[in-house]
This record gives C-alpha cells, sequence and structure tokens, in this order.
C-alpha cells in the first residue's frame, strides 16, 4: 500500500509539475513557481488539485507552496502510518519528540555553517571549496588553545581565538589569491576561484595532518550542567541533568555540546543580522551583493567588502568546528562531509540567501532525523543518512533551481566591478 | 697532457662511485606495506601500523637483512577504500617492484587486494583484515595472522552470553566487509544462546549518532556493542554517553580503536567501564621480541600502549623477511613454500600456518578460511575500570585462561 501511495504521488506531482508550468507559460504568466506549486498541489491532492489550477491558474504567492506543501507532507505522513502502524515513529510519541528536537539542534548547527558559504557567494560570487577546511581549522584550534597550549583556559577564549586566526587567515587568503579575479588578470575567474579554493582546501587539511597528525583529538566539554532533578528527586518527570546531558519530560535528551553550540550559533546569528541590517559595513555588505556597480558608486568600496565578506564567511565555519570540538572527534579530513552539507543546504535555501541558508539548515537537520528514526529497517536508518540530504538536493534541482529564498539572478559577477 | 690525464682520473673515480652506487641500489629488496594513512581509512590504525612496519625495517636490516642485503619497506596508503586497495597492489606489483605485500587494516581493502596479488604471484601476509574470504577463498599466495572475522565475533557473542543480566542486545555496525559479516556472526551467536538483537547499521565515516543512538535507547537493550572502526568507536561510545546508554549506563563493548588510550580518554571522557575485544596477549605476556618491539615502539610514538594492529603490520613484514631468507629466493613460489614451513616467533608469539597447498583444513574438518591462516591468535575481552587507564593494564576479563580481574556490570 504504502508504495503504491507514493507511486501515485510521484506521478501525479510530476503531472503537476509539467502541466502547470506549461498552462502558465501559455497564458504568459510568472512560471518561476509553478514548477514547484504544481508538484505540490499534484502529489498532495491529486487530478483535483492539478485540474483547479490549470482551469484558475491564479497568481503563485509563497501560500500556493506552503499549502500544498504542509498537504502533501500530511498525506504522506497518514499513508506511511497506516501502512506501517508498528513504526516507531508512529507508536512512540516521545521518540518523535525526541527525533525532532535533535534535528532542530544538528539543523542550526548545519544552518549557521552553510551561512558562511551563502555569504562568500552573495559577495564573492564564487563557492569556497575550503569551507569544511575552515571548520576543521576552527576545532583543531579550540583544541590546541584549550588543551595543548593553554590547558585549562577558558573555552569561550579559545573560541575567540579561533574566530580571530581563521578571520585573518581568511582575510590573508583573498587578499593574496582572489584578488586576480576582480581585475581580469584571470580570463576564466569562476574556474579560478573553484581552483583556487580547492588548493587552499588540499593545503590546509594536509598540513594540519603534518603539523597535528592524524590521531583524533577533542576538546573538553564546555559546559558540565549542574546535577538537577525537578520537581523533585524522586519524580524528576520535568528536568533530569547529569554532567554531560539533560533530560525533559522523561523523553528528549540534549547533550550539553550540542546545547551549547545550537544557542551560541543563535545568539551570533542575531549578532550577525545586527551587524548587517544596523552597521554602515553590515549595510554595505548587502549593497555589494544586491548591486555591486551602485555600492561603488555610493562610494562602497566592493573589493574590501570582497576581503570582509572572505574573511567572515571563513570564521563562521570555523566557528561551527569550534563548538563542535567538543562533541565530535576531530581530525584533518573531519570538514569532508559538514562541507557537502552546507552545499546541499544553500541550494536549498538559495544560493546567496543568508535567511535561506539557516532555514535550509534546520529542514535538512529535521530530514536526516526523520529518515534515521523512522526508515523501518534499522540496518538501513542511518546508513543512508548522506542520500537523505541528496535527495532533498534533487528535488531541489528540479523543482525551484533558485532555492526556498534564493534570487532568480546573482548581482555579484564573480567579484569584478 | 697532463690536465686530459687529470680529467680521466676524475671521470675513472666518478665512473667507479657511481657503479658503486648502481650495486648498492641493486641489493635492495622491496616488501609492500599497505596502510589506511587518509580518510576515510582509519588513519590512527594506518599510522600505527606504518609506524611498527618501518621498526620492522630497521630490525631486519639490523639483523643482516634479507639474502644479504637491505629490506626496503614501500608503504603504501589504502585509504580503507577497495579501489584504492587494487591501485596501489598493482603500483606496489608493478612500479615498486616489490617481492612480497605485508601490513592491510580494513577488511575490504583485502577483499580486493588479495586478487590482484594472487594473480600476480606476490606472496601477501595480511596484517589486520578480518573477513573471512580473504584466506577462505584459498589462494595460493595470500597469507594472514589476524584473526578470521569469525573468531572475532565469536569472542564477543561468547562473552555476552556469559553475562545472565544481559537479555537484549543492540549492535552498531559499520556497513562494510569487516561490520556486516562480523554483526552477522554476533547475532547468529547470541540469538543461539537465548538473547534478543537488534542491528544498527552506518556508513563508514559517519560522525553525528545522535538519532540513531535515539533509536537504540528505544529499543531498550541491556548490551552494546560497537562493530565499527576508526574514530566512529569514539563518537559513538561518548555520544551514547551523554544520551544515557553509555559504557556507565549498559554493558557496552566500544571499537577495538579504543585500545589507543591515550585518545580513547580524551576523546570518550565519559568511557569508563567499557569493554574493548583485544587482539594479542597482555603486555606482561608479550614474548621477548614482543617486549622488545614494545620499547622502541613507545619511545618512536609517544603511546602509553601498543596496539594489537601495530604488532600485526611488524610480524606481517618481518615474516616475510624471514620467509625469504628461508627460501634463498625472492621468487613468489618459494616463499609461498617457506610460509607454509614456517615457525617464526614474532611480538605475537609463535606464528605458522598449518594448512595450505600441502595440507588442505578439509583434511582435519576445518572450514576454507583456515587456509593460509594463523590459528593460535589470542583473543581476550578487556575492561576499562579506572578513568584514565592504559589499555595494557586494564582488567582482563575473558577468556578465563587469560583472566586477570571481574568485569564491572552495569545493572
Amino acid at each position: 500500500m504504502f508504495w503504491g501511495a507514493i507511486l501515485w504521488m510521484v506521478v501525479w506531482g510530476v503531472i503537476g509539475s509539467i502541466a502547470i508550468r506549461r498552462r502558465y507559460l501559455h497564458r504568459d504568466l510568472d512560471t518561476s513557481n509553478a514548477n514547484i506549486v504544481g508538484a505540490f498541489v499534484g502529489a498532495g491532492t491529486g487530478p483535483v488539485g492539478v485540474l483547479f489550477l490549470w482551469l484558475r491558474t491564479p497568481v503563485l504567492t509563497v501560500h500556493y507552496i506552503a499549502l500544498p506543501a504542509i498537504i502533501t507532507m500530511g498525506v504522506f505522513m497518514f499513508v506511511f502510518a497506516t501502512s506501517d502502524p508498528n513504526n516507531i515513529c508512529v507508536t512512540n510519541g516521545t521518540f518523535v519528540a525526541s527525533q525532532v528536537v535533535n534535528g532542530l539542534v544538528i539543523g542550526i548547527i548545519y544552518g549557521f555553517m552553510a551561512l558562511g558559504l551563502t555569504l562568500i557567494f552573495s559577495i564573492l560570487g564564487i563557492v569556497s571549496f575550503a569551507h569544511g577546511e575552515f571548520y576543521m581549522i576552527g576545532g583543531m584550534l579550540v583544541y590546541y588553545i584549550t588543551v595543548v597550549w593553554f590547558p585549562g583556559l577558558n573555552p569561550v577564549l579559545g573560541v575567540l581565538g579561533a574566530c580571530i586566526i581563521t578571520f585573518s587567515l581568511g582575510a590573508a587568503f583573498e587578499r593574496a589569491f582572489l584578488t586576480p579575479m576582480y581585475d581580469g588578470r584571470v580570463a576564466r575567474p569562476v574556474e579560478y576561484g573553484i581552483l583556487v579554493t580547492f588548493g587552499l582546501a588540499f593545503t590546509l587539511q594536509y598540513f594540519v595532518q603534518a603539523v597535528a597528525g592524524a590521531n583524533p583529538v577533542k576538546a573538553r566539554r564546555f559546559l558540565d550542567f549542574p546535577r538537577l532533578r525537578l520537581p523533585s528527586d524522586d519524580d524528576p518527570w520535568l528536568l533530569k541533568s547529569s554532567r554531560g546531558s539533560l533530560e525533559l519530560f522523561e523523553s528528549v535528551t540534549i547533550s550539553s555540546p550540542r546545547l551549547t553550540a545550537a544557542v551560541t550559533c543563535i545568539l551570533v546569528l542575531i549578532a550577525l543580522l545586527y551587524f548587517l541590517h544596523r552597521t554602515w559595513t553590515g549595510k554595505a555588505l548587502r549593497a555589494v551583493s544586491l548591486d555591486r556597480d551602485a555600492a561603488a558608486i555610493a562610494g562602497i568600496n566592493p573589493d574590501r567588502m570582497n576581503m570582509l565578506a572572505f574573511a567572515l564567511g571563513g570564521m563562521i565555519a570555523a566557528m561551527a568546528g569550534a563548538l563542535l570540538v567538543q562533541a565530535f572527534s576531530w581530525l584533518p579530513q573531519v570538514g569532508a562531509i559538514p562541507a557537502m552539507r552546507s552545499f546541499v543546504i544553500v541550494v536549498l535555501g538559495g544560493l546567496g540567501s543568508l535567511p535561506g541558508a539557516f532555514i535550509g539548515g534546520i529542514f535538512v537537520g529535521l530530514v536526516e532525523a526523520a529518515g534515521t528514526g523512522c526508515v523501518p529497517d534499522p540496518q538501513k536508518a542511518a546508513s543512508y543518512i548522506p542520500a537523505y540530504g541528496m535527495l532533498v538536493l534533487t528535488l531541489t534541482l528540479l523543482l525551484r533551481p533558485t532555492g526556498l529564498l534564493g534570487r532568480r539572478f546573482s548581482s555579484a559577477t564573480h567579484g569584478q566591478n | 697532457m697532463k690536465k686530459f690525464g687529470l680529467f680521466a682520473s676524475a671521470c675513472a673515480f666518478a665512473m667507479a662511485v657511481s657503479a658503486g652506487g648502481v650495486n648498492a641500489a641493486d641489493c635492495v629488496h622491496k616488501i609492500g606495506g599497505i596502510a589506511p594513512l587518509s580518510a576515510p581509512g582509519t588513519v590512527v590504525g594506518g599510522e600505527a601500523m606504518r609506524d611498527a612496519m618501518l621498526i620492522a625495517e630497521k630490525d631486519i636490516n639490523a639483523a643482516g637483512g634479507v639474502l644479504g642485503c637491505d629490506v626496503k619497506i614501500v608503504i603504501a596508503d589504502s585509504e580503507g577504500l577497495p579501489e584504492k586497495a587494487k591501485a596501489i597492489m598493482e603500483k606496489l606489483i608493478t612500479q615498486d617492484g616489490v617481492v612480497a605485500v605485508g601490513g592491510g587494516y580494513h577488511s575490504s581493502v583485502g577483499v580486493a587486494a588479495k586478487d590482484v596479488a594472487n594473480a600476480r604471484k606476490i606472496p601477501t601476509v595480511f596484517a589486520e583484515t578480518w573477513n573471512d574470504t580473504i584466506t577462505g577463498d584459498k589462494q595460493k599466495y595470500i597469507f594472514r595472522i589476524a584473526p578470521l572475522s569469525s573468531w572475532a565475533s565469536a569472542t564477543i557473542w561468547r562473552y555476552a552470553l556469559t553475562i545472565d543480566s544481559v537479555k537484549k542486545v543492540a549492535i552498531l555496525t559499520e556497513n562494510t566487509d569487516y561490520g556486516i559479516p562480523a554483526a552477522k556472526e554476533t547475532t547468529k551467536g547470541l540469538e543461539g544462546g537465548g538473547k534478543e538483537v537488534v542491528t544498527f547499521s552506518v556508513d563508514i565515516g559517519t560522525q553525528d549518532y545522535a538519532g540513531i543512538i535515539q533509536r537504540i535507547k528505544a529499543s531498550k537493550p541491556d548490551m552494546i556493542i560497537t562493530l565499527a572502526t576508526g574514530e566512529a568507536g569514539y563518537n559513538f561510545t561518548q555520544q551514547a554517553a551523554d544520551a544515557g546508554i553509555g559504557p556507565l549506563d549498559v554493558v557496552f563493548v566500544t571499537g577495538q580503536v579504543s585500545l589507543e588510550s591515550k585518545a580513547y580518554w580524551e576523546n570518550v571522557p565519559d568511557g569508563n567501564r567499557a569493554f574493548v575485544q583485544r587482539i594479542g596477549l597482555p603486555e606482561s605476556g608479550f614474548s621477548a621480541r614482543g617486549k622488545a618491539f614494545a620499547k622502541v615502539y613507545k619511545a618512536k610514538t609517544g603511546k602509553k600502549a601498543v596496539e594489537s594492529y601495530a604488532m600485526e603490520a611488524y610480524d606481517s613484514v618481518a615474516i616475510l623477511a624471514q620467509a625469504i631468507n628461508e627460501a634463498k629466493s625472492t621468487d613468489g613460489d618459494a616463499i609461498v613454500k617457506a610460509l607454509e614451513s614456517i615457525t617464526y616467533n614474532g611480538t605475537l608469539g609463535k606464528i605458522f600456518f598449518p594448512y595450505g597447498t600441502g595440507k588442505d583444513p578439509s583434511a582435519d574438518g576445518k572450514p576454507d578460511s583456515w587456509w593460509h591462516q594463523w590459528p593460535d591468535v589470542a583473543l581476550t575481552m578487556i575492561q576499562y575500570q579506572k578513568e584514565g587507564e592504559s589499555s595494557g593494564n586494564a582488567t582482563i576479563v575473558y577468556p578465563d585462561v587469560y583472566k586477570t580481574g571481574e568485569p564491572i556490570i552495569n545493572k
């Protein structure tokens, strides 16, 4: 029954996507959302919804994406629950709650890391292939600062140190290697940007391997929770905490490293939004991302903004690593998977869109948590984690190549004035 | 004329020196050494094996080399990937001109590389590749000193059967040539003993186990067994501890990488009471060669304990050197003949291969996997019982013959 229903949804999704786009083209209407709306309406409501759209051809606002998407999700969940009533995601509410919280927490961190990548793209117009290595360097620096060089140092100072060093590294690299893209010294700036950041990635990875070795390292937990039992020691149904984790409502467990990382990411995001929207430099960055030439006429130096964006983007990735080195074992190759995930997230959120990257991160985190928790065969559930992200990427490229909140055209023409 | 004479003398001297150089270069026999030195392979294991094989090179040359020549170990990085394993085996044989190959960590690497070595008639002694089919295919040039996967699994499940309080076991396995058969063997053994088993598999290189840990937690196991190589063992164990199902909460068998105690305690600060499977005897029971190796290895690496895979890597190369000397030839067939009748006193003990072309395993009712397989591998279960403890000093809890203390079982 499950696969039959999925086939029905896929078939009507494809029909809806193709038919609605053709209909809107035929009527000379805006087709930018036709594919995705057609697909969701087809998958969620079948021929009824597709026929409605075909006849009415309304203006496809964001509501026309959100509502059919929710309906499609609801239909999918109903079919899933009906066909596999003993699945743990159907029978165990506390398990679902814990998976949702896990997905949210890790999604916030994913989104934060992707933020750096999309910031670089929105200003310089290049995809930094060294993003994973900045993430790795951030973690390594915190380890070295707080464990090797200054044992016992407050981890906040370690994170700050990592941010300063990686910001400087990003700025120096941009000045030394990316400026040829701006003044026509290289004929193919896009390819040059890819190659030079690839080069940086390899250099950083093997430099760290040569210096730090290949043994996994880890910083100590930034925060040990006090022992709490609420409301009482005998029945701690509300909150129970140990050194490394806390349990809410006897169901949701959050580890200290993840919680501190997620909360810090949110705080830094708020600070970043303030910087971008309330300070002159932040507004200048946004202006350059919207229109470089107009920004230059207004007295903004786009080259300086390029440097700032690359340094800031690298620093954001490094900060994500700096916060997670207390949660994961750290190796010189640790950045590869998070970097790939960041690419998926920025495509999903929309290349160059900061809110899109954050929302995309949370979405990918939730999809991964749902897949890991609900795929019936436990031998396959976690093996498919990389596939969940790729599925999201494929669907996004098929239905809405500009991503959730992406602009159709980026004004950043590879850093050139 | 005088100038010409000087020039001629200089030329003659230079030619003599270079000729001497050519002779010295000719008198080096190369042995390949496979190890994972890049991700997604277990780099920590690969580096240990590389260090051990280079110590073996030094020891062999100090003892006179092979056939009167020096030995050079050509280290090749497998990255833990089967396709890379095939490529580096081809390269070692065709470009580097090795006469034999040792090392090897990941089973998938052994499974892929063995066919190339056998087709090229290059004797290969695998050090740490456990998959049963590596010797089970009965290939003439393939030997192994690591345990069979089925033996290693049996140590774990037999130990689990001794713990009465364990009714339900969760297995976390990597989906590789090592993990999948090991999980099947372990499940079979546990179910045969009346235990309920649920298996979860993950990709090699997975970092974040939060989702799967919640699922394991929901299945309420009394025991968790980790069949994953590399830092996956650290990540999974600590994240399980954070979720309240770690070594201090349930009976927890962590990955073999945890034998590297310093890294273990740094990466798994809440990992006390974890059980680890160990290949080889405890340090107090090491052979004379084992003790000598341990001293040099610790001084070279700064580690507190010697990992079993480092000892296996050392022996895989040293046994080949001895076989070449006994064969008095670098011919592949002659080396195989020497290996089949060898008695080598290595770091792991007395190594020999009772079954091969001379005697098929079936003659003694043994399965094909015993072909060219060292049968006396010591397999133990140890338990960390003090925070910061070295794996060399940890309590051996199974089997009884090696037992040094009672296990602490979490209720």
